[in-house]
């Protein structure tokens, strides 16, 4: 990340070079003038090219990624109390990476599909507090799963059924995480890992983190659903774009299992905002953790998220997404391992519609022996100004081998001018493993057109039918009935009015 | 009479061969008068009678008489007249002017050496958007078949099941087929079955192709093996019905056991009314469905016509054999 920000020096610092830069941008926040504040150096000037031995960092920062940096940081200000460890240590580590992470442009790889400026030519306003009103949480949900609602990243209501968890469990806001030995172990793992500039802001911006321990050898039977919604919003017109932070941590210690249904739901109307969520997975030697992504924000909104992995030896992690919702939507994944003979179980499922950009990059890294990794990713892009980005990256190093990894990706192009863009890559080193990878852009199979023809199924129905199925065989693997049956029903309503004449 | 009923066996149940349910319709008046002529000296009029039958049916009548008393003749199912078509994309010709008539009640079988067009033959007669017909008229039901759609086709009563089934993963056995069956029903504007009743309808005809109940929430197709493919075909063919049911080498694949339930259950699926047009290549499948007739394809065109005899021509001979006669 840091090599890339020199290159936008000549383009901010394009001032004479005896002239001195001030970094700090809004001026009504110097009152507080509180230690904490990482991104005004105190003696205030930097000098460029010709004095570079002042705060060099500073010199490479994008201003506007600092002054988003500064906006959600005063919005945490607010909070009278000291942050806890694990927090600020989270604030620290991030701010640190943001003072040399530019905003990303189309000429970074890693979003050269993407149009972020949307985000870029907004005010991003930081959501400082929790929603007033609960109407939201009025909607009838499958109240049989223990479940959190967190709303614009707080959390906002637990589900009597958490109380059902096994003993030692811990579902809730780092701030009512009573156990030391816990809290210790939050701090050892809480961003450990480096993301990019999203992943970083949301280490400063997040107003709180909620984690779910499993304990040594716990077996949680009912699944865990964390349900996120977003309140605030703007509507048309309106160039204000609120920011949420939401930010989970789960740590499943050696021989735990838990399966977690993160659902994202954007409500009614089509509120535009901007959801900027991480979770961190650390799961133990032999654990296992089920990992259910279902995303259906408002069709205005951007969604970028950071699934952050880590598997010590032989844990299993299976991750099943499915996402439809969002104007910008964006989910990078990182599976790191950590220990051998892992198991890593990646099926993802994009629907983009109009104007809808659906991007998921994943990057798999193996650097122990004997790993096992299987990764479906389906979209189906049903209109001509819909998009689908796919960045598969799997990396098996020099250590990992005998590692069997295994990727396909599968795209449906139902109109004319639909777009998909894949780069399925993996970087092989070691020389002992069996790794392939597949990559397919179609319409629909002619044979099997025809097959439910010659039954007598009429073409529309055919049609209908097959696009449905490939969805499904994503959708089949949600772990869950009830969940499974509700997505399903939503993509059949959104693909019924979706199909070409 | 009893005379009657032992040798006229009109109305058999399917487990009778079925050469004598579907020839007997056209010798009821032969019968008759012989059993008026002599009625007390039964048992060598009665072997004549049966060495006549035997004897009348080795020939193939091209004319049919209609005078039988209350008797319907066969309707004529599927009358192909020079039909001539290509392949769409490299206009190569497969079919050269194939003629074929099949009535009500009749078991047809189409052999023919690799490449001869017998495959070809019975995707155009469902409408596979591959092969383009350059010529020739095909009748179904005195309808132009070729006019249709095929799921108009499969609507009136044309079936074929695929030599090579393909796999349609997504789509579970039990929703394709109420799909198809729904879809057949409203054409006909007959109410449709809800997934409940259907189950219960279709559970008896996976009995007929000793298929197990598990099978219906499988995707179509996968991971099934040669043998589950086709069975799967017929019973496609069980619930939907057909008039006329093209068999496209169904014997491919299949094991000894296999091959008798499917033999069985297409068996059990004849009636008078309806008819079956199988392309194999081996004598094997027409010793279990007893075909009236035997084609022999060559070229694109149907050179010869003959009955089960034939087949064993064949076997010994090869079509080198067929082809110098």
């Amino acid at each position: 990340m840091p090599a890339m920000a020199a290159s936008t020096v000549p383009t901010i610092f394009h001032k004479t070079p005896s002239a001195s830069i001030y970094v700090s941008i809004s001026p009504c926040i110097t009152k507080l003038t509180t230690p904490r504040t990482k991104f005004r150096p105190k003696s205030t000037k930097t000098r460029v090219l010709t004095q570079p031995s002042l705060t060099p960092l500073a010199t490479l920062s994008d201003p506007f990624v600092l002054q988003i940096a500064e906006t959600l940081e005063d919005s945490l200000s607010s909070n009278s109390s000291p942050p806890l460890p694990p927090l600020e240590k989270l604030r620290d580590t991030s701010s640190q990476s943001l003072l040399s992470t530019p905003w990303p442009s189309r000429k970074d790889e890693p979003f050269r599909f993407i149009d972020t400026s949307f985000i870029k030519n907004s005010q991003i306003l930081p959501i400082s507090s929790p929603p007033q009103s609960l109407n939201f949480l009025d909607v009838p949900t499958d109240t049989q799963f223990p479940s959190l609602a967190i709303a614009d990243g707080y959390i906002v209501n637990y589900s009597p059924q958490l109380s059902e968890l096994p003993n030692g469990v811990f579902v809730g806001s780092l701030l009512s995480l009573n156990s030391e030995a816990i809290m210790k172990r939050v701090f050892e793992y809480v961003s450990s890992f480096q993301g990019d500039l999203f992943w970083s802001l949301n280490g400063v911006g997040a107003p709180d983190l909620v984690v779910v321990y499993v304990p040594e050898g716990c077996r949680v039977e009912s699944p865990l659903h964390l349900k996120f919604f977003s309140v605030e919003g703007s509507y048309d017109g309106s160039k204000s774009l609120p920011v949420s932070n939401p930010r989970v941590l789960v740590l499943v210690e050696k021989g735990g299992e838990i399966g977690i249904i993160e659902e994202y739901v954007g409500g009614e109307g089509d509120k535009c905002y901007w959801a900027n969520s991480v979770m961190e997975v650390i799961i133990g030697e032999g654990a296992k953790v089920s990992h259910s992504y279902i995303q259906s924000q408002s069709l205005s909104a951007a969604h970028f998220k950071w699934t952050s992995v880590s598997q010590e030896t032989a844990s299993t992690y299976e991750l099943i997404e499915v996402s439809t919702g969002g104007k910008l939507s964006r989910h990078n994944v990182c599976v790191q391992q950590v220990g051998p003979e892992t198991f890593t179980e990646l099926s993802t499922f994009h629907l983009s519609g109009s104007d809808q950009t659906h991007d998921l990059h994943s990057k798999l890294v193996m650097d122990h022996p004997r790993g096992f990794s299987r990764q479906l990713h389906k979209c189906i892009v049903a209109h001509s100004t819909g998009q689908v980005v796919f960045d598969g990256n799997i990396q098996v190093n020099r250590k990992a081998q005998q590692t069997d990894a295994g990727q396909l990706t599968r795209s449906l192009l139902l109109q004319p001018r639909a777009t998909v863009n894949v780069k399925p890559n993996l970087q092989i080193i070691a020389d002992d493993v069996k790794c392939s990878h597949g990559a397919a852009i179609s319409d629909l199979e002619d044979d099997q057109l025809f097959y439910l023809q010659a039954r007598g199924i009429d073409i529309e129905t055919a049609r209908k039918a097959l696009v449905f199925s490939f969805a499904a065989e994503v959708i089949e693997r949600l772990p869950y009935t009830s969940v499974r049956k509700q997505v399903e029903n939503h993509i059949r309503q959104l693909l019924n009015p979706a199909l070409p004449s | 009479m009893a005379l009657l009923h032992s040798c006229c066996c009109y109305s058999t149940p399917p487990s009778l061969p079925s050469l004598l349910s579907f020839r007997n319709s056209k010798f009821n008046h032969q019968l008759f008068t012989v059993s008026a002529i002599r009625p007390q000296s039964r048992r060598f009029p009665r072997k004549s009678l049966f060495q006549r039958l035997e004897a009348t049916l080795t020939v193939e009548p091209s004319a049919n008489s209609c005078t039988e008393r209350g008797v319907e003749s066969p309707k004529l199912l599927l009358e192909v007249k020079e039909l001539s078509a290509v392949i769409s994309e490299s206009k190569e010709t497969i079919l050269n002017g194939v003629n074929l008539a099949v009535y009500e009640g009749e078991v047809h079988a189409v052999m023919g050496k690799n490449g001869s067009g017998k495959s070809t033959f019975a995707k155009v007669l469902v409408g596979h958007p591959d092969y383009e017909v350059t010529g020739g008229s095909a009748m179904y039901k005195g309808e132009n078949l070729l006019g249709m759609e095929p799921e108009e086709r499969s609507v009136a009563g044309l079936f074929l099941s695929f030599q090579s089934p393909i796999e349609i993963p997504g789509v579970s056995n039990i929703d394709f087929l109420n799909m198809a069956y729904n879809a057949r029903r409203r054409k006909l504007g007959l109410p449709e079955l809800e997934p409940l009743e259907f189950y219960g309808f279709i559970a008896p005809k996976l009995k007929l192709v000793n298929m197990e109940i598990d099978f219906l929430n499988r995707n179509v197709n996968e991971n099934f093996s040669g043998g589950e493919r086709k069975r799967n075909e017929i019973l496609q063919l069980a619930i939907l019905g057909a008039d006329l049911a093209i068999l496209d080498e169904i014997d491919s694949g299949l094991d000894v056991d296999a091959l008798r339930d499917v033999a069985n259950a297409v068996n059990g699926l004849l009636t008078p009314k309806n008819s079956v047009l199988m392309i194999t290549h081996y004598k094997r499948l027409l010793e279990f469905i007893k075909p009236t007739y035997i084609h022999i394809m060559e070229d694109g065109r149907i050179v010869k016509t003959g009955d089960i005899s034939l087949a064993q021509v064949l076997e010994k001979e090869g079509y080198r054999g067929i082809s110098d006669t």
